[in-house]
């Protein structure tokens, strides 16, 4: 147990430091700030799967991003709260008007969800879109300032309008929140999620209220949707509510893609394929219109034969290689 | 409100209009996934792609309007047809796959025809030119022909599926799959068929849209957004529900952004969704 704590230690000691190290080795602004839209993304689309943990796919998640960016960029521009409080409320916005929309939405069928939720982002696009007084219409909401500096005593005062400042601001505010998820999935409560997805009659028959637990469970995936989307909105300084930007339906289906071509079932999936589908895109940047056929491509050739996503693939390879090896091995029975 | 009549009575028609082929969205949907238990998202590009079809035919070879349309749908039914076979049935029985599935579709269409149309927007030749006066608002002839088109292919969809033999084997698939099976009726032959007819109404649909609006490649989304809706007003696979789902959608449409300007517009749809799933969970015509 031991040596497990220790590697683990290791382990996280080591992804702190290529965290840090990144922006370094790479050297350019174009490069962090594909960073850090890759790290609001890799905290949306673990958010996601937090919902598939009661057996629930999203088509709206970005909903409620948008939720906590506009309600956080207009809590900081015309109440004139701090960024520190002011995200947090974002994402307490997005969770309040997931909480209200948890009961009509979740007593209908699996495949109603998915079309529900869909719906909901769209009109909360749609909003945005034509309430001009408040989110500034169809030219989106502009100059939305950056965090406030915070002064730390030995340090000094520390700025964020700058990418790179940026993106430690958001490299810590993203794992935070990953951690919280990590822990949330491995309590008490997330082993209820589990219980639910697999058989909600088993789950009821314990004791469980399952009606709760999925109010509860969309309401915190909702929660971190809004804070990736304050950060989002800080970051980009703009926010606009046209159906091909960062709000659109397009934008869900990313999403989801980035969660199965990682592999849903395990934790680190997520982030696995948002990072493996930004490398594939920015790898392919000289394509540009072909990037959309490129992820809907690998979306598909996924699904069909590795529906376990990239998580899978060492058990895979494993399997492959050992028929390889040794093709003509028997099966034994334990006796 | 002090609006004139007239301005009332053109919102109703235009909402009417363009819920007719809303209604031919949702029919295709809802044959869709009551047959094959499926959410097809795609739905909306095979809509685009049916009206890219019949631009082509009409404005590139010079086919006639008709002709035109009737080889978009065959094309895009034998579309759906290939569809179904090769990525929709290896994962007929998971719920996650056919959707992620169906978003890669998506992805694809969308991007090849952005690739392959261009982004710009384009018209396919108006069916006809004019409008009658009716209690004293304009109705644009090319409308109502778009509208008989409509209920032409509705009426032809209800008698194929009450009086065919393959109709009531669709149905009967629909209501009972293991059930059908047992009376010898191929689960995979009506997959196939609900795939077809449902791409024939989706090509059909956007070719009659195209004809009225404008073509791009992002046309599809809206109508599949309508389309979902009216399902869940109408409830999962019944026809009337569609249909009087989507023509009370068509009047909300037209009517609600003259009343109330288009933000209470856009969050009319969701609301309805929402107050209908409270009432009554499985749609206004639906049953379990």
């Amino acid at each position: 147990m031991s040596r497990k704590l220790l590697i683990n230690i290791l382990s996280i000691i080591f992804l702190a430091a290529v965290i840090i190290a990144l922006p370094i080795t790479l050297g350019s602004v174009y490069w962090t700030s594909i960073l850090v839209i890759m790290g609001i993304n890799i905290l949306l689309v673990s958010s996601l799967r937090t919902l598939k943990l009661v057996g629930h796919i999203s088509l709206g998640h970005v909903g409620f991003s948008l939720i906590g960016a506009y309600g956080s960029a207009l809590l900081l521009m015309k109440v004139g709260i701090s960024f520190w409080i002011a995200i947090f409320l974002g994402g307490l916005m997005a969770a309040v008007i997931a909480l209200a929309l948890a009961y009509p939405f979740l007593r209908v069928k699996g495949i109603y969800f998915v079309l529900l939720t869909l719906l909901t982002a769209e009109t909360f696009r749609l909003i945005a879109r034509y309430w001009p007084s408040l989110t500034g219409g169809v030219w989106g909401l502009l100059r939305i300032p950056p965090p406030n500096p915070i002064t730390i005593p030995v340090i000094g005062t520390i700025t964020f309008d700058s990418v790179n400042n940026y993106y430690y601001l958001a490299a810590v505010i993203v794992s935070l929140s990953l951690f919280v998820l990590y822990r949330l999935e491995r309590s008490r409560l997330g082993f209820k999620w589990r219980v639910i997805q697999d058989s909600e009659v088993l789950a009821q028959s314990v004791g469980i209220n399952v009606m709760w637990h999925k109010a509860l469970n969309f309401t915190i995936a909702s929660f971190f949707a809004g804070i990736a989307g304050a950060l989002f909105a800080h970051y980009q300084h703009a926010l606009s509510p046209q159906p091909t930007a960062r709000f659109g339906l397009l934008a869900s289906v990313y999403l989801i893609v980035y969660m199965v071509v990682g592999g849903e079932s395990k934790f680190a999936g997520p982030i696995i394929g948002t990072v493996f589908l930004t490398m594939v895109s920015e790898l392919a940047r000289g394509l540009e219109e072909y990037r959309p056929i490129m992820i809907g491509a690998i979306a598909i050739l996924t699904m069909l034969f590795m529906p376990e996503g990239l998580i899978g693939l060492p058990k895979r390879v494993k399997l492959w290689y050992r028929k390889l090896l040794k093709p003509k091995r028997r099966v034994q029975c334990p006796t | 409100m002090d609006l004139p009549a007239q301005v009332w009575v053109q919102a109703i028609v235009n909402g009417l209009a363009l819920g007719w082929l809303y209604v031919l969205m949702a029919l295709g949907l809802t044959l869709i996934m009551s047959i094959m238990g499926i959410l097809q998202l795609a739905h909306g590009e095979v809509y685009m792609i049916g009206a890219y079809v019949t631009y082509y035919c009409c404005v590139s070879f010079g086919v006639n309007f008709y002709a035109a349309m009737f080889i978009s749908m065959v094309v895009m039914a034998v579309f759906g047809i290939f569809m179904e076979k090769f990525l929709f049935r290896p994962v007929r029985t998971q719920i996650l796959s056919p959707i992620v599935i169906s978003l890669g579709l998506t992805l694809i269409l969308m991007g090849s025809a952005v690739v392959g149309f261009g982004l710009y927007e384009r018209s396919i030749p108006r069916l006809a030119q004019g409008s009658f006066v009716f209690l004293g608002s304009a109705v644009p002839k090319d409308r109502i022909i778009a509208v008989g088109f409509a209920v032409a292919l509705l009426l032809l969809l209800y008698l194929f599926l009450k009086k065919s033999k393959y109709g009531q084997a669709m149905v009967a698939s629909a209501q009972s799959r293991e059930g059908a099976l047992l009376r010898g009726i191929n689960p995979n032959l009506m997959s196939s068929m609900a795939m077809a007819i449902g791409c024939a109404l989706a090509a059909a649909a956007g070719t009659l849209a195209g004809s009225i609006l404008m073509l791009s490649p992002s046309m599809g989304t809206f109508p599949l957004l309508k389309g979902l809706v009216i399902i869940v007003l109408g409830g999962m696979g019944s026809l009337l529900g569609a249909t009087i789902g989507g023509i009370f959608l068509g009047v909300i449409d037209g009517v609600i952004p003259v009343a109330f300007g288009p933000a209470v517009a856009s969050m009319a749809p969701l609301i309805i969704v929402i107050i209908i799933l409270l009432v009554r969970p499985q749609g206004l015509f639906g049953h379990e």
